[in-house]
């Protein structure tokens, strides 16, 4: 029997890069210029915009921190653990959790930058929005499938299996989440001409089916799955202690995918506009960070107790 | 022979173990065997199962505050001793 590999613990390496990049995100909130869309939507000068868009951005801010903390905690765990036949498969959901918190920075960093330019440059707004839209689905969607190896490998090598009716259920979601999506945002398309690019995302029909569409609904199924069986897996995995330590990671993923989920989802049916948006949908996204945050302060609780019954 | 029922005695603690511990059930008894009584696991004899249930004891209850569940374990690795004893007084 060979015992877990110890590596010199990094505990505060991601919080410490989340911190820079939050620091970084706030500097070019304040240097780069005000948009004159928003001042002139809201009657706000340079000063109050740059403030209130400080406040608005506060929460998402403090979810990267939490974000980087919890994956770093899980990734701690799995490196911990890497030799033992469950180790590949929580590298796989700590990598995977690690790209959904990577997935909330790159949008936001490379958004406010080509906003900014776009700001500048009108004629450049509809590349910085299809740059944010694609940079949007595809880190998640790396993310989702990482998590969605993990799970099945835990799942296999536990010998859990799926039940069909739980299946049933999961598919049933996923397809009434599916017709939704796809009636709200064939809702802002010309189905007239599905070569026309007059939409709030700058791309004609088709592409925009087939780039966006249907990769995001592969990526929310990827990601409903994967949770459904981290659940599945922390619920059946004998041991009352680990079990306890993976029903908190499964909850907190189960939370966290939801969230992202949701994110994704309303940012495709309420397209981005490219400036700060005071609106109905503005309330939505922080009620969805809240759920966000619980998910990745509960996978933080979870690896911490896993990693100390690896440690007694 | 007696290196064949000690490691029967250590998978006998293990399967124990894995109601509490799931998975990581032999690398938990493998770190106390090894940092505490200074074997290989599978070296465990009877009579290191006092002195290991012992050592079980604490580091279990530093991850729960549930003492009952703590003595719960220690009593079923208790009687991984017992039944040959009971068959002696039969």
């Amino acid at each position: 029997m060979s015992t877990p590999t110890r590596k010199k613990p990094s505990r505060l390496r991601p919080l410490q890069i989340a911190l820079g990049l939050a620091v970084a995100y706030i500097l070019l909130l304040f240097v780069l210029p005000a948009n004159k869309i928003a001042m002139h939507n809201y009657h706000l000068s340079s000063t109050q915009y740059h403030a209130l868009a400080f406040i608005v951005l506060l929460p998402l801010l403090l979810i990267w921190l939490v974000a980087f903390y919890s994956y770093g905690k899980l990734e701690q765990y799995a490196e911990l653990i890497q030799k033992t036949p469950e180790g590949s498969d929580f590298l796989q959901l700590a990598r995977g959790v690690k790209w959904l918190a990577w997935g909330l920075v790159i949008p936001s960093l490379v958004g406010i930058i080509l906003n900014s330019i776009a700001n500048a440059r009108h004629g450049f707004l509809s590349t910085a929005l299809i740059t944010v839209n694609y940079l949007s689905l595809i880190i998640p969607l790396i993310g989702f499938s990482l998590m969605r190896r993990g799970a099945q490998g835990l799942t296999d090598h536990a010998k859990i299996r799926l039940s069909m009716a739980n299946m049933q259920i999961l598919i049933t979601i996923f397809v009434a989440l599916g017709v939704i999506f796809c009636f709200f945002t064939f809702q802002h398309l010309n189905l007239h001409s599905l070569g026309s690019t007059d939409n709030p995302y700058y791309l004609p029909g088709w592409l925009l089916i087939v780039t966006l569409i249907v990769p995001y609904l592969y990526a929310w199924f990827s990601g409903l799955l994967a949770a459904y069986e981290i659940v599945l897996f922390s619920k059946e995995i004998s041991g009352v202690f680990y079990r306890q330590a993976m029903r908190l990671i499964g909850g907190g993923m189960l939370g966290v995918i939801a969230s992202s989920v949701g994110l994704q989802y309303l940012r495709s049916v309420s397209p981005r506009t490219g400036h700060l948006s005071l609106s109905s949908t503005l309330v939505i996204i922080n009620i969805i960070y809240v759920l966000m945050a619980i998910g990745y302060v509960s996978i933080s609780m979870g690896a911490a107790k896993l990693q100390k019954i690896e440690e007694v | 022979m007696a290196a064949s029922k000690n490691t029967i005695l250590y998978e006998k603690v293990v399967k124990v173990t894995h109601v509490y511990l799931g998975p990581a059930a032999d690398r938990f008894i493998d770190r106390q065997v090894q940092n505490h009584l200074h074997k290989p696991p599978q070296e465990i004899s009877p009579q290191d199962l006092l002195q290991l249930i012992d050592w079980i004891r604490v580091a279990v209850s530093l991850l729960t505050e549930d003492n009952e569940i703590v003595e719960e374990y220690a009593a079923q690795l208790r009687q991984l001793a017992a039944p040959k004893d009971a068959s002696q007084t039969l």
